[in-house]
């Protein structure tokens, strides 16, 4: 399940930093035209990709389970940490979107 | 009520928030901690000790020790041990018993089979059963805690309603800002673990509708609730005793017998009707752990004689598979140790909700009396009410953890004196808050349960020989969990402690400033 | 909040207090009523019937909440919450006597 908590925390990312507020505060830029739709249609495939994960390893009942409680751990984690340690987040956030689907192809 | 139906919906959000917010807070912080009831009984009975489990050989041990002291009881029930459970449980019906109902009880060592002399103490039990009866005489409790669930829902609601910016500020939490940074926070942990506080405040309410709402099953079955229950459990009477002795089947052989129709299935309890008799009814059921869902066709029945397979439990219906869903949820039974951390996570999460939110209400009126310095009565009730039913319950659960340690063991109606010092801390709060200024109340309380939870693992190390650097070695993470966690709440409340007693009378000085903008975000009046 | 005469604020506090017991008790019998209709009407077992009419009352009662908060008056509160249960109440009378001639 480590593989699906994080893709969904990397989904999640996209999907903050999908809002111009939350993507010139944290990356310090104004984003190009196109990047904005490209992180929500990104996030939102890698949240959809960590539930189909999720119930692929754990059946429907738990991996849905497991799934929400991933999301709201993620979503709790970045809202909170984001005020005090940004680059922190965000470097993790890089780490889950490549380490989440190679862990996912060794069945981790 | 007149400006607006987000207005009104603000109002109620606020009012119902406040007079329902106390109890809550008590609600939710206990009902926290019952995730990790067994952790907190095993904790509070060190007796018993953990073994690597062999479900078979402790069940062959249960039977001979029923055998032994039981053999005319009419009927017995064995809780066999699991990871988080470590005692292998046996009980039994007797007519010449005292206690509960004539019910017996007796913890065993699961690997000898010998009785384990625990310390009285109801252990994790005691914050679960609280948690939904209010150590109310039945059933009001019940009522209570079920309303409160009631308005609990109609705060979510409420609150969804009341947040215009849900969307926008979805990723929003901004400290160090004052009032704002405490909507913040509560909007956050409101907003971003909701579907965990619906899902906790629903599911409240299924678990009791039978009777809160009970008016269905009158129509339905004209009265008959007993009906109800039984089709909805789906269980055969057990038949009455024929008066004719005869053996009890081997058990360990049923459990295998259960391993080959669900391979892999862990098993939570049996139960033996008229052992010894040639009606003997042996019904294995499996442990919650094993699915979400309550699943009340997971148990074989089987002859208590010639150990036949006579049932199963009947399949569910979409309407109880629904039910019984969302009542697994509430309990979490399934849990692996990950997900259980994040089941107590989103509880302190519930729990921190309320306790923003009544920090709000009285935060932001406070305010306007901060030249004067002195809260008209009402407000100071509300402080004094803040600080008790928060700073003061986590006293008392200090208190009975220090009292599980401290009092004698051998003491008559000891579990029934942790109880009472954990009442009894928590009364003494609102006397103190009521003698001191409001900040230096808080400070001081949360002062002493930093001390009062830090100190616990030291505690325990001292009196009993499962400190924490036994219990690591031991690779017993039960104890070692409950020991880091009340060292962690323990730092925790040192800083939050912290807080309250170093900012002195900035208070007056930012008020003007606060105030303005307390009053730009009027979504919550 | 002005403190006018103590009238307007008396009879804010009897408005207030209607609503209460218009949500609380009027709410609680709307959720019955809503509860039993489904119980009655939907074409389940009657376990299954029950289950479904308990798990959806506490909608009801959550609107009739709402409702009772949101309204204009007092008096739309217990209209609100009154009326429909009356109209639920006769809906399965009739059911009830229709299943249990």
């Amino acid at each position: 399940m480590l593989s699906v908590a994080l893709i969904t925390f990397a989904g999640l990312v996209a999907l903050c930093l999908a809002m111009e507020k939350h993507f010139g505060e944290l990356l310090k830029r104004k984003p190009k035209p196109g990047q904005l739709p490209a992180l929500r249609w990104a996030g939102w495939a890698l949240l959809v990709l960590s539930l189909i994960l999720a119930v692929n390893v754990r059946g429907l009942a738990f991996g849905l389970v497991e799934w929400f409680a991933l999301v709201m751990a993620g979503l709790t984690l970045w809202v909170f940490g984001l005020p005090y340690q940004p680059r922190l987040l965000l470097g993790l956030a890089l780490v889950s979107v490549l380490l989440g689907p190679v862990l996912a192809a060794l069945g981790v | 009520m007149k400006e607006g139906f987000r207005q009104a919906m603000a109002w109620l959000h606020t009012w119902t928030g406040l007079l329902f917010g106390w109890l809550l807070f008590a609600i939710f912080l206990t009902g926290t901690l019952s995730y990790f009831k067994d952790e907190i009984t095993h904790w509070s009975q060190p007796e018993v000790q953990r073994h690597q489990l062999d479900p078979a050989a402790s069940l062959g041990l249960a039977q001979r020790y029923l055998q032994s002291n039981a053999a005319t009881a009419g009927s017995w029930f064995i809780r066999l041990p699991s990871d988080r459970e470590p005692a292998l449980s046996v009980s039994w019906r007797d007519p010449n018993a005292t206690g509960r109902r004539g019910f017996i009880s007796h913890e065993l060592d699961a690997r000898s089979g010998e009785r384990v002399e625990v310390r009285d103490s109801r252990g994790g039990d005691f914050f679960y059963r609280f948690h939904f009866q209010l150590q109310m005489p039945h059933p009001w409790g019940r009522w209570l805690a079920t309303f409160c669930a009631l308005i609990m829902l109609l705060g979510l609601v409420t609150g969804i309603i009341t947040h215009k910016k849900i969307f926008k500020e979805f990723f929003t939490f901004r400290p160090g800002k004052g009032q704002r940074s405490w909507l913040d926070g509560h909007n956050a942990i409101g907003v971003l673990v909701l579907p965990f506080h619906l899902m906790i405040s629903y599911s409240s309410l299924l678990l009791f509708m039978y009777m809160v709402m009970p008016a269905s099953i009158m129509a339905a079955y004209k009265g008959e609730s007993d009906t109800y229950f039984s089709e909805l459990f789906g269980r055969d009477e057990a038949p009455k005793a024929a008066g004719v002795a005869a053996p009890l089947t081997d058990l360990p052989a049923l459990y295998a017998k259960v391993q080959t129709i669900v391979p892999g299935a862990r098993i939570g309890y049996l139960q033996v009707a008229n052992p010894g008799d040639s009606n003997a009814r042996v019904t294995v059921t499996q442990a919650a752990a094993d699915h979400v869902a309550y699943q009340r066709s997971a148990n074989w029945t089987f002859d208590g004689v010639s150990g036949a397979q006579l049932s199963q439990g009947e399949p569910e219906s979409a309407a109880m598979m629904t039910s019984f869903t969302i009542a697994g949820l509430h309990m979490g039974n399934f849990a692996g140790p990950w997900l259980r951390w994040l089941y107590f996570v989103f509880g302190v999460a519930g729990t921190a909700v309320i306790g923003t939110g009544l920090v709000m209400w009285l935060g932001k009126r406070q305010l306007k009396h901060a030249k004067s310095g002195r809260l008209p009565f009402e407000l100071r009730l509300v402080e004094v009410l803040n600080i008790a039913s928060m700073s003061g319950l986590l006293l008392g659960v200090a208190g009975f953890f220090w009292a599980n340690r401290l009092l004698p063991i051998g003491m008559p109606g000891r579990a029934d004196w942790e109880i009472n010092v954990f009442f009894l801390a928590w009364a003494l709060s609102p006397l103190h808050a009521l003698l001191r200024p409001g900040r230096k109340a808080w400070g001081e309380q949360l002062a002493l349960g930093a001390l009062a939870f830090a100190g616990l693992p030291l505690l325990n190390a001292v009196v009993t020989g499962h400190g924490l650097d036994q219990s690591i070695a031991r690779g017993d993470w039960a104890m070692a969990g409950f020991d880091l966690t009340a060292l962690g709440t323990g730092l925790f409340l040192a800083w939050a402690a912290g807080k309250m007693l170093r900012t002195p009378n900035v208070q007056a000085k930012r008020a003007p400033r606060a105030a303005k903008a307390a009053s730009t975000t009027a979504e919550v009046n | 909040m002005k403190r006018k005469a103590g009238g307007i604020l008396l009879s804010y506090r009897l408005a207030v207090a209607s609503r209460c017991l218009a949500a609380l008790l009027g709410g609680y019998l709307l959720a019955s009523m809503a509860s039993v209709c489904i119980t009655l009407l939907v074409p389940m077992t009657p376990v299954d019937a029950t289950l479904t009419g308990m798990m959806l009352s506490f909608v009801f009662y959550l609107l009739a909440f709402i409702w009772c908060f949101a309204c204009r008056t007092a008096a739309r509160a217990w209209l609100g919450v009154l009326l429909p249960s009356l109209a639920l109440a006769l809906i399965n009378g009739l059911a009830y006597w229709m299943k249990n001639p």
